[in-house]
C-alpha cells in the first residue's frame, strides 16, 4: 500500500479515530467506562490490591475484575499475558480498540503503521516484587522476566507484535500528560506523512505499597476522595488502568470504509518551565492556544472541556486561570469537569481515557459530571457540570493534561469530516 | 529553647534559599519563603530525626504549620505519645 495523499482543499492531511480501548476503574471497556461516566459512579475505594501496611492513605481508584486470562485469551504474542500489569491493561484496551477500528490483524502496511504506548512509570508493580525478593528474601535471583517487564517501552512493544506493527514504536514519558503526548505525537507523524495509522495512548500500572509510600511522602494525596475544583478538595486520588486510539489518516480510513467516530484536529504542547510542583499558567494558555490554532477554531467552538482537574489545591485554581485567560467571554459558557472525580488520576493513562471521554461527548451528545462538586471553591468559578452530566450537543472537545515538571498537552477533537 | 525546638530550626535552615535568616518560635512558616516542596523535605526531616509520622497534606492550611513554635509543639506532642505508645 502507498501513503496515500491527503484530503481536503488544502491537501493537508487529516487525522481522525477509528477504534477505542480502554480499562479503567470504573469499567474495563469503552461501553462499561462511558455508562460509569454517564451515571456519575465513583471508582475510589479501599485499596484491596496489596497490603496497605502502614500507609496513612487507604484509597485509590483500582481496576476492578480485570482477568488477563479472558481478556488476553488467544493472542499472538505469547508472553503479553506474564507482562506487568501495565503492560496486561495496554494489551487489552489495544485489543478492543484494534476490533473497534475494524482493521485487519496483522495490520496491512506494518512500516506505515506506529505504536506509540506511553507509561508515567512503567513496570513499578513488577520492580516492588523484584526488590521485596532481593532485599526481604535474599533471594539470590529475580524472576528472568523482571526487566522486560519493568520498561516503559514494553506496553509499546507487547502492542506492536500483536498487531505486527513495523513502523514507529516506542512509550512516551511525560508524567500525567504522557498520553496526550503519544497521541499528540501519533497524530503529528500521520499528519506529516511518516505513517498512515497508529495505536496511540497509554497505560499505568502504580497502585503498589511503595509508590504509594512515594505519592504520601509528596503530600498531594487525599486520604478521602477525589474532589477536583471542590471547596474541600485536598489531593488527588492515584488510580490505574489505559486507554488507547487507533488514529488513521482520512482517505486511508475512507478507502477501506470504516467507520470514522471523530477527527484529532489539533494538538499543543508546552513547558512552563518553571517547577517541578507548582503550575504557571503561561504552559497551559499556550498549550490551549496552540491547540485551537491548529484546529483553525476560536474559544467560544469549544463545547466541552474535559479538564485536567487533579483536585489539589494548586491545579485546580491554575487551570480555572489558565481556561479564563485563553476563553475570556466564552469560558462562562463553557461546560467542563473533571472527570478524575469519578475514574481518579490514571497519571499517565489519564490523557487517553479523557480524550475517550471527550469524544464520547460529541458522539453521544452528553458532558460528563464532576462528581462530589457540593460547594465550589470560591477560585473556581466557572461551569464545572457539578455532580449529574447533561445532554449537550458538543461539536468540539477538549482535554487536557497538565503534569509534573510542568509539561503540558492538549487534545482537540471534532466530528468526522463531511 | 529545648532539644526538639533547636533540632527543628536547624532542619528548617537546611531547607531554606537564605537560612541565615532569623528564627523565633513565633516566626510564621510562609516568613521563611518555604515552599511546599521544601515543606514536604521539611516534614520528611522531621519524620526521620524524631521517628515519628505527621500525616500532613500540602493541599490542607492546618494551624501546625502556621509558625515555627506551632511545628515544634506538634512535634513534641507527637513524640509524647510515641513515648506513651
Amino acid at each position: 500500500m502507498t501513503q496515500s495523499n491527503g484530503s481536503g482543499s488544502s491537501g493537508a492531511r487529516r487525522v481522525v479515530v477509528t477504534g477505542m480501548g480502554a480499562v479503567t476503574p470504573v469499567g474495563n471497556t469503552v461501553d462499561e467506562f462511558w455508562a460509569s461516566l454517564k451515571a456519575g459512579r465513583c471508582g475510589v475505594d479501599k485499596i484491596v490490591g496489596f497490603d496497605l501496611e502502614d500507609l496513612y492513605i487507604h484509597i485509590g481508584a483500582e481496576v476492578k475484575g480485570f482477568d488477563p486470562k479472558d481478556r488476553l485469551a488467544n493472542i499472538k504474542d505469547r508472553t503479553l499475558p506474564m507482562a506487568d500489569r501495565y503492560s496486561q491493561f495496554a494489551g487489552a484496551a489495544a485489543l478492543e480498540a484494534m476490533k473497534h477500528s475494524g482493521l485487519p490483524v496483522p495490520v496491512p502496511d506494518p512500516y506505515r503503521t506506529a505504536c506509540i504506548i506511553g507509561s508515567g512509570a512503567g513496570g513499578l508493580n513488577t520492580l516492588e516484587l523484584a526488590y521485596r525478593d532481593l532485599f526481604i528474601r535474599k533471594k539470590k535471583a529475580t524472576n528472568p522476566l523482571t526487566l522486560l517487564r519493568i520498561i516503559g517501552s514494553s506496553a509499546s512493544a507487547h502492542v506492536g507484535i500483536e498487531f505486527g506493527v513495523r513502523g514507529p514504536t516506542f512509550g512516551t514519558v511525560s508524567a500525567c500528560a504522557t498520553a496526550s503526548h503519544s497521541i499528540g505525537l501519533t497524530y503529528q507523524f500521520i499528519k506529516s506523512g511518516a505513517v498512515d495509522v497508529g495505536i496511540a495512548g497509554a497505560a499505568e500500572a502504580v497502585m503498589n505499597y511503595g509508590t504509594m509510600k512515594a505519592w504520601q511522602a509528596l503530600r498531594v494525596l487525599s486520604a478521602q476522595g477525589c474532589f477536583p475544583f471542590a471547596k474541600k478538595r485536598n489531593g488527588t486520588v492515584l488510580a490505574e488502568g489505559a486507554g488507547i486510539l487507533v488514529l488513521e489518516e482520512l482517505e486511508h480510513a475512507k478507502a477501506r470504509g470504516a467507520t470514522i467516530i471523530a477527527e484529532l484536529m489539533g494538538f499543543g504542547m508546552s513547558s512552563d518551565a518553571k517547577d517541578m510542583v507548582n503550575p504557571d499558567i503561561e504552559g497551559p494558555k499556550y498549550a490551549m492556544r496552540q491547540a485551537l490554532s491548529e484546529a483553525k477554531l476560536a474559544p467560544s467552538d469549544i463545547g466541552y472541556l474535559n479538564a485536567h482537574g487533579t483536585a489539589t489545591s494548586i491545579n485546580d485554581i491554575n487551570e480555572t486561570r489558565a481556561i479564563k485567560a485563553v476563553f475570556e467571554g466564552a469560558a462562562k459558557d463553557l461546560a467542563i469537569s473533571s472527570t478524575k472525580s469519578m475514574h481518579g488520576h490514571l497519571l499517565g493513562a489519564g490523557g487517553a481515557i479523557e480524550a475517550i471521554a471527550s469524544i464520547k461527548a460529541i458522539t453521544e451528545g452528553f458532558v460528563p459530571p464532576t462528581i462530589g462538586l457540593d460547594e465550589a471553591d470560591p477560585e473556581c468559578d466557572l461551569d464545572y457540570v457539578p455532580n449529574v452530566g447533561r445532554e449537550k450537543k458538543v461539536t468540539y472537545a477538549m482535554s487536557n493534561s497538565f503534569a509534573f515538571g510542568g509539561l503540558n498537552a492538549v487534545l482537540i477533537f471534532g466530528p468526522p469530516p463531511a | 529553647m529545648d532539644d526538639v525546638a533547636t533540632k527543628i530550626i536547624e532542619i528548617l535552615r537546611k531547607h531554606m534559599k537564605k537560612p541565615d535568616k532569623e528564627i523565633t518560635l513565633e516566626t510564621k512558616l510562609e516568613d521563611l519563603e518555604i515552599e511546599s516542596l521544601d515543606l514536604a523535605m521539611i516534614v520528611f526531616d522531621i519524620e526521620d530525626s524524631f521517628g515519628v509520622e505527621i500525616p500532613y497534606n500540602a493541599n490542607e492550611e492546618v494551624d501546625a504549620f502556621k509558625t515555627v513554635g506551632s511545628v515544634v509543639e506538634r512535634v513534641r506532642q507527637l513524640v509524647k505519645s510515641k513515648a506513651a505508645a
